[in-house]
């Protein structure tokens, strides 16, 4: 439709002011529902999907949730929630919400592997797990003890099992679901800025004059973010320019003035073009902000022959011939490939030729510093006509076109005066080069200067709401500790211990058990006992049938913790009950940085409990004896763990001390006051703290009557010391729950909007204080770095020190292992949609989100559909080298594909796409690529 | 307060309920007593085993037919909800910004005669705060410490509200997955079928810890909070 839709739309809107005005309620109604209202309390609270944050007012009635509305407080979403933000509101009345524990036992009443579920006490639980624990420290010491951790526990739960777990069990075998959401964006922070988390925040929408959405369908998956993106475009559509960049057509691109469609992993060759426009026109256009180039970045290069993230050759379960011969055709390619015509110019700068053959080592950190030239070779291949044909991925369009639009995004790109903000979340992140493609990304913004400043910044969304909150800050991953602290670091681990009050060497050092690993590790007999807390692991990894096989057929035991049963719950030994959001005191993190708190509004159900109480009960069943003696090496710990315990009793503990008295009912814990004339906790439950009217029989048999301090606090606040004071500082405890969130760094109460920016981040103020720079890269991790050339560093250089800079990396596009061939003939790309929470297991149970889409479609081409004998509507089976399931053919959907992809979202238990996926990662960043794997597609 | 009676443990005898996870199909069943064996199978939403996949089918989508000005409507969830779309929507998606169907019948002046939800006031409210340049930094002018609105209503529907399929969809028909017991209170009389979403009640009860719902500088100085610093242990 033409322009004069638009008009119309103005135009009635302007006509429709008075009617809009006179739709409000009249007064005497008004009155009558506030009367109504009279015994409704409302409070603040997060919404519990993405990474956007959104905030919400929740009503509640006799202990019962009624009503969600937006929050017009809430400067995320100013009073508009998505359809699913409105519909926490029924999350947690789903009529088979787990109630009790579920114990698999035999006819005899034992615990049986293969026997049925039957309700079990919660101190029957216990004993099951403390059992199996013991069992599984036998066998392998903390190493055989995993925990599947996750991207939506609260702050405080996160805390709790990642303090247990290290401090407590000295595991690192603990990595959370975030792995697969953002485990990319993390390590390309970390090699960028030597720190995690967003420099922007997202009042950049409202600021920039480009919204570029890079593999991102920003309109589903950050509905909120979209509706601001939304507005700004229609707001001044002639100055606002939105490109779409993505794999298959969808409702981001409806709003959007170009779409380009790229073929699957070609996004890293798109930037290196973009890089490549601005380095080889600077010379005649001035392009490049050379002093603030020179000023804050350096140039970067690291190895690229560094694998896919697959099983390694030597290890066993391939030894032992578990995957079949197809699938090894793929996960052969982790230790040789052979380069082939489609990366051989852009790994032609960096020594290979088409036909080489590239051996890969495992995937590594390591990087060096090069010249600037060298960065230029890097990109020179990127030419117009290469990226083109690499990058386009439309068959049916025409080249000319697409290169019309390349050069169109490029000059978006550099035409001076224009803001641009580029947004990814999934499609970058899950992707074999994942940590590349985000660095990559930087570059461009930071060679134009348009970094790091309102309106202007690569922006990397998170998907889960509380990845940055809890997963990354808290750091619930193997490798690392509460606020960019790492567990290799022996510096870090004595602040931990110090905090934590546990003996000097009593952390683990050697942290690299991430969530593909311990699933590995079952498979490999390594881990005997995994925790599922807040995720869902048997459904949500790919390849999932070995890991199902794994947990069903396998000498160990899993234990789920879930608000509902779901697939990880099926598979289990042990399925527990857990409060879900709303019914408990909690705080989530989202992508700009934004910490949010909220206070129960409800009891839980039946005998649900929260997973900080579940964690904090285990820590009751084990002492310093059981734990802090020495510990053999075992799996990737090459050393033996050494004996604490004399150490401990130094410290004033003997060896039947529990980990409970140590780590969570401390003198100091128990300082934090339970306190009803507390304004923040007045008239408010606290089931941790008073038990509850429940009367929950709990870990000891008896019934549970709280830990008789506010124990939320006491954990969020120890958690916030590590934070405090070196560029991450959070808010007191008390503030939180007074405002609608605040975005770290918080100082004197202040929160920060442009992170690194001297202008906005007292850290950066204070960092360029003398040289007077506008901005400070202050993060301090690998920022001292030796030199090389694109083919290898050179160890006799000096290694020189990089504070207060960023780096620009060389990267290179490569094939991802398995595309599309004769057999397996096209490509699928799995995701979310927008009704839908990762696996689905609270928003099918919303009766109005289930009819909105209750199933998962292959969405695909029309023609495509057509030669492959399918029909609209009808089941075809999706199949690749590792397994298949059928869906119903979707040709019109929301969702369009090109010509040689299909799209299958992965909420559906029944279409469990998980089963075709493969379980290649980042090699850096161990971040599996769910958007790309090669099925064929038939009649079912 | 009604919160604080379920604070205060009862006396009453510790009761075990047995509830939820059946052989068969799981229905609303508090206090009910059940069989206590249960199945992998019987739980979750795939009632099939998750081994295979030959007899596992999706739940078909089957929304309805009926056109729009002919469509029952479908009643709200709760107060406020968004209304879910009753009529087929066929040829109506995707939202392009040239082309929005559904404000062609639900604009509030059209929707009476067209029999469609009018778009209510919340639409055509802005909720968003202006930001500007001040001394080259870039200010709001809502005070975050303080939970500052800055609400205008206006006489033209929001951009940010452009993208009705946001919050509004069409619905399967069938039965569900699984009941839900959420049960909706409604304070209007006709709250199940209109929004009553505007003026005061816009702004009720923003203070959700009454009258101190501000930062204080006893707030920000944590003074309490033994837990709350590393103690000179810098990293």
């Amino acid at each position: 439709m033409s322009l004069s839709r638009r008009e119309f739309l103005k135009s009635s809107a302007a006509a429709s002011a008075a009617a809009a005005i006179g739709m409000s309620v009249p007064a005497e109604l008004e009155a009558a529902a506030n009367q109504a209202e009279g015994d409704w309390r409302w409070d603040k609270a997060a919404c519990r999907f993405c990474g956007t944050g959104c905030g919400i007012m929740m009503a509640t009635k006799n202990g019962k949730i009624v009503a969600v509305k937006g929050d017009p407080a809430a400067p995320v979403n100013r009073g508009l929630n998505c359809i699913k933000g409105y519909f926490n509101a029924k999350i947690m009345y789903g009529a088979d919400r787990l109630t009790q524990p579920l114990l698999r036992v035999g006819a005899d009443g034992k615990f049986d592997k293969k026997g049925k579920f039957v309700p079990v006490s919660w101190q029957r639980a216990f004993d099951e797990m403390e059992l199996n624990i013991r069992k599984a420290l036998k066998h392998g010491g903390p190493e055989s003890v995993a925990v599947f951790a996750s991207g939506q526990y609260t702050i405080m739960e996160g805390y709790t099992a990642l303090k247990m777990m290290k401090a407590g069990f000295r595991s690192n075998a603990i990595d959370p679901n975030a792995r697969h959401c953002m485990a990319s964006a993390v390590v390309g922070f970390y090699q960028t800025f030597g720190v995690d988390e967003p420099s922007g925040c997202y009042d950049d929408i409202e600021l920039t004059d480009t919204i570029v959405a890079w593999g991102s369908n920003m309109a589903e998956m950050h509905p909120i973010l979209w509706s601001r993106v939304t507005d700004r475009k229609l707001s001044n559509p002639d100055r606002v320019k939105v490109i779409s960049i993505q794999t298959y057509t969808h409702r981001t691109s409806d709003l959007a003035d170009t779409e380009i469609i790229f073929s699957p992993n070609t996004d890293g060759a798109l930037w290196n073009y973009i890089a490549r426009e601005i380095v080889m026109r600077d010379a005649a256009e001035g392009i490049i902000d050379w002093d603030f180039v020179k000023k804050h970045m350096i140039f970067a290069a690291g190895p690229v022959n560094i694998g896919y993230g697959m099983r390694r050759s030597d290890e066993k379960s391939i030894k032992e011939g578990k995957y079949t011969a197809k699938e090894m055709e793929i996960v052969s390619k982790e230790m040789k490939t052979i380069v082939s015509k489609k990366e051989a110019p852009a790994l032609e700068p960096y020594g290979y030729k088409a036909g080489d053959t590239m051996n890969h080592t495992p995937g590594t950190l390591a990087h060096w510093e090069i010249s600037y030239e060298d960065y230029k070779k890097s990109v020179a291949p990127y030419t117009l006509e290469y990226t083109a044909a690499i990058v386009k991925g439309d068959p049916d369009e025409n080249v000319e076109v697409f290169k019309e639009k390349l050069q169109q995004l490029a000059n978006l790109y550099i035409e001076k005066g224009r803001k641009v903000v580029s947004f990814w979340t999934m499609g970058m992140n899950q992707h074999t080069r994942g940590t590349w493609v985000n660095t990559l990304a930087y570059n461009v913004h930071f060679l134009l200067n348009k970094q790091a400043k309102p309106g202007d910044g690569a922006f990397s969304l998170t998907g889960q709401p509380s990845a940055c909150g809890t997963a990354r800050e808290v750091g619930t991953f193997t490798h690392r500790l509460p606020a960019d602290m790492m567990v290799e670091n022996p510096a870090h681990r004595k602040i931990a211990e110090n905090k934590w009050m546990v003996p000097e060497g009593t952390l683990n050092g050697v942290g690299v058990q991430h969530i593909m690993k311990i699933h590995r590790d079952i498979e490999d007999g390594l881990v005997k006992f995994a925790w599922v807390n807040v995720c869902n692991p048997y459904q949500d990894t790919a390849s999932a049938e070995h890991w199902i096989k794994a947990a069903r057929e396998m000498d160990n035991f899993i234990v789920t913790s879930d608000g509902y049963p779901g697939i990880s719950a099926k598979v289990s030994d042990l399925i527990l009950p857990s409060a879900m959001i709303y019914e408990k005191w909690g705080a989530y993190g989202n992508a700009e940085r934004r910490t949010q708190h909220w206070r129960q509004q409800v009891l839980p159900v039946g005998d649900a409990m929260s997973d900080t109480w579940q964690w904090v009960e285990l820590s009751k069943r084990f002492t310093v004896k059981d734990l802090w003696g020495e510990w053999a090496p075992s799996g990737p710990r090459k050393e033996a763990l050494p004996s604490v315990i004399e150490k401990a009793k130094a410290m004033g503990y003997s060896e039947n001390t529990t980990m409970f008295d140590i780590l969570f009912a401390n003198k100091t814990a128990k300082s934090y006051q339970l306190d009803q004339k507390d304004t923040i906790q007045k008239g408010y439950d606290n089931s941790e703290g008073y038990g509850d009217s429940r009367n929950v029989v709990g870990s000891d048999g008896k019934v549970f009557n709280g830990y008789g301090f506010f124990i939320q606090k006491y954990l969020f606040e120890e958690y916030a010391a590590f934070t405090r004071g070196h560029g991450h500082d959070l808010a007191p405890f008390n503030v939180y729950h007074k405002v609608r969130g605040l975005k770290w760094p918080v100082v004197d109460g202040k929160e920060t909007a442009w992170r690194f920016n001297a202008k906005y981040d007292p850290y950066a103020a204070k960092a360029t204080k003398e040289s007077g720079n506008s901005h400070a890269f202050y993060g301090t991790l690998a920022k001292a770095l030796k030199f090389g050339t694109l083919s290898g560093m050179d160890a006799k250089s000096e290694q020189k020190s990089l504070a207060n800079k960023a780096k620009i990396f060389a990267r290179p596009y490569m094939d991802p292992p398995e595309m599309p061939d004769a057999e397996y003939d096209i490509w699928l790309s799995t995701g979310r949609v927008l009704e839908h929470w990762h696996s689905g297991t609270m928003t099918m149970r919303v009766p109005e989100l289930y009819r909105a889409v209750p199933e998962a479609l292959c969405y695909m081409h029309p023609t495509d559909a057509k030669n492959k004998d399918l029909k609209q509507g009808g089941l075809c089976w999706v199949e690749s080298r590792r397994g298949k399931v059928k869906a119903r053919v979707e040709t019109r959907g929301r969702n369009r594909p090109p010509r040689g992809l299909v799209f299958v979202p992965w909420f559906d238990e029944k279409v469990f796409i998980n089963k075709v996926c493969l379980d290649a990662t980042c090699p850096m960043s161990k971040q599996t690529d769910f958007k790309k794997c090669a099925v064929k597609v038939y009649k079912a | 307060m009604k919160t604080m009676s379920k604070i205060t443990i009862g006396l009453a005898a510790v009761a075990l309920l047995m509830v939820g996870c059946t052989e068969q199909a799981p229905k609303p069943s508090v206090g009910k007593k059940v069989s206590t064996i249960v199945s992998e199978e019987s739980l979750g939403l795939r009632k099939t085993d998750i081994y295979t996949e030959d007899a596992t089918i999706s739940d078909k989508t089957e929304y309805r037919s009926a056109q729009a000005t002919t469509s029952t409507k479908i009643k709200r969830a709760f107060q406020d909800a968004p209304p879910m779309i009753p009529h087929d929507t066929t040829g109506m998606l995707p939202i392009k910004t040239d082309d929005n169907r559904c404000i062609t019948c639900h604009m509030p002046e059209i929707a009476g005669s067209m029999g469609a939800t009018p778009i209510p006031v919340s639409h055509f409210t802005d909720f968003r705060p202006k930001g500007k340049i001040v001394n080259g930094k870039f200010e709001l002018p809502t005070d975050v410490s303080k939970n500052e609105v800055a609400i205008v209503q206006e006489d033209k529907l929001q951009n940010a509200r452009f993208n009705c399929s946001a919050c509004h969809a069409p619905q399967s028909q069938g039965n569900l997955a699984v009941e839900n017991t959420f049960e909706a209170v409604f304070t209007s009389k006709d709250g199940s079928n209109r929004s009553s979403w505007a003026g005061g009640k816009l702004t009720e009860s923003l203070d959700t810890v009454g009258n101190e719902s501000f930062i204080t500088k006893d707030d920000i100085a944590n003074k309490n909070s033994p837990a709350g610093s590393l103690g000179g242990a810098a990293h």
